[in-house]
């Protein structure tokens, strides 16, 4: 007889607790009361407890969220800034760096020249005895021509004496040049001279010439001047002069006024 | 002459002679060798090296009558021509 009632306590426990209690009030009052205070309580409690877990439990989520968000942006500026920084710094660096290199140019550039003989500077150190010693390479001819030019208030007729000269490096050779003074008045003339190609300035040695010195002449006067020189025997081994065969001296006069001290070029670069 | 207005182009310096400039031959003192060697260069078109004797006696010239300073030939390039040659062959090697 109590097994029916069991199955039926068990099968409506949720959906009518109360009918139940009623149903049951006379049979087992014990029991069902001590269910009924079993259930209820224990329940309403659960959902209780449940309800201000998840409203205690929201406020807190919110709160971090925000944080974590402020922190991120927070941490992406700090990012930006110190890249900024380094590539400031960076930048500044190569700012002075170039302005540093800037300076250092000139005495930099002027040792390449000197080590490359670029531009037909001298090479330092002429060896005077190489004349003595040097042997002509017989097998690299080269044709020398000569121009004479003078400037225009220069009332001299200069003229080189012969258009042009076969020389082989190592040798010495020896040019003429004319000059006559036309007017009725002593003329002081001082010359300079070029040579063409520039780099092949640099193997042209003269021993002796007329140049960078004031020459003098009398009214109706006629000179030859000479020009004696060599080609450096380096000029044959040179990669940069494979091509050079020609080589052209030019001689220009200016007009020098008595007494004048020109500087004599080239010195300054010593 | 070389402007100065082209930087970066290549620029020629002048260098001073090794032994300074040449007086100027006035008188004519030396005319006569300079003619030889004219001569020389024109019959042998040009040719330094077939004219080196002539240079050579220039130069001498120049020394005997005080238009240059006085210097052992070997010391201006004429080493070769002054060693008296030993044998004919020696005198083809001769510039």
């Amino acid at each position: 007889m109590l097994l029916p009632l069991l199955l039926r306590q068990a099968a409506s426990c949720r959906a009518a607790p109360r009918r139940l209690l009623h149903h049951q009030a006379q049979h087992d009052p014990r029991r069902l009361l001590h269910h009924q205070a079993q259930h209820d309580p224990r329940r309403l409690l659960h959902h209780q407890a449940q309800h201000d877990f998840l409203r205690r439990r929201l406020p807190p989520r919110l709160h971090a969220q925000s944080r974590n968000r402020k922190s991120k942006s927070e941490q992406q500026r700090d990012e930006w800034s110190t890249r900024n920084k380094t590539v400031l710094t960076y930048i500044a660096a190569a700012g002075v760096g170039m302005i540093g290199l800037s300076y250092a140019a000139v005495p930099l550039y002027r040792l390449y020249c000197q080590a490359s003989g670029l531009g037909g500077t001298a090479v330092a150190g002429h060896d005077v005895d190489q004349v003595e010693t040097m042997t002509p390479v017989k097998e690299r001819i080269i044709k020398i021509t000569f121009n004479a030019d003078r400037h225009a208030s220069m009332q001299w007729n200069f003229k080189p004496q012969q258009t042009e000269i076969f020389v082989v490096p190592g040798e010495t050779a020896l040019a003429f040049y004319r000059a006559k003074n036309p007017t009725d008045k002593p003329i002081i003339g001082i010359s300079t001279y070029n040579v063409v190609p520039f780099e092949a300035g640099q193997y042209f040695n003269k021993i002796q010439c007329f140049c960078f010195e004031e020459q003098r002449l009398n009214p109706h006067e006629e000179v030859d001047m000479p020009v004696f020189f060599y080609i450096d025997p380096e000029f044959d081994e040179d990669p940069r002069m494979a091509r050079v065969d020609t080589i052209t001296l030019s001689y220009t006069f200016f007009e020098a006024k008595e007494g004048q001290n020109l500087p004599l070029p080239g010195y300054s670069y010593n | 002459m070389s402007t100065a207005m082209n930087f970066g182009a290549k620029t020629f310096t002048p260098r001073p002679p090794e032994k300074g400039a040449f007086p100027l031959d006035h008188f004519g003192e030396c005319k006569a060798f300079k003619e030889k060697f004219m001569k020389c260069l024109r019959d042998n078109s040009f040719d330094n090296s077939m004219c080196r004797l002539q240079s050579k006696d220039y130069l001498e010239c120049r020394m005997d009558h005080q238009l240059m300073t006085k210097e052992p030939l070997a010391k201006l390039g004429f080493r070769d021509l002054m060693d008296p040659p030993p044998n004919q062959s020696d005198r083809d090697s001769k510039p």
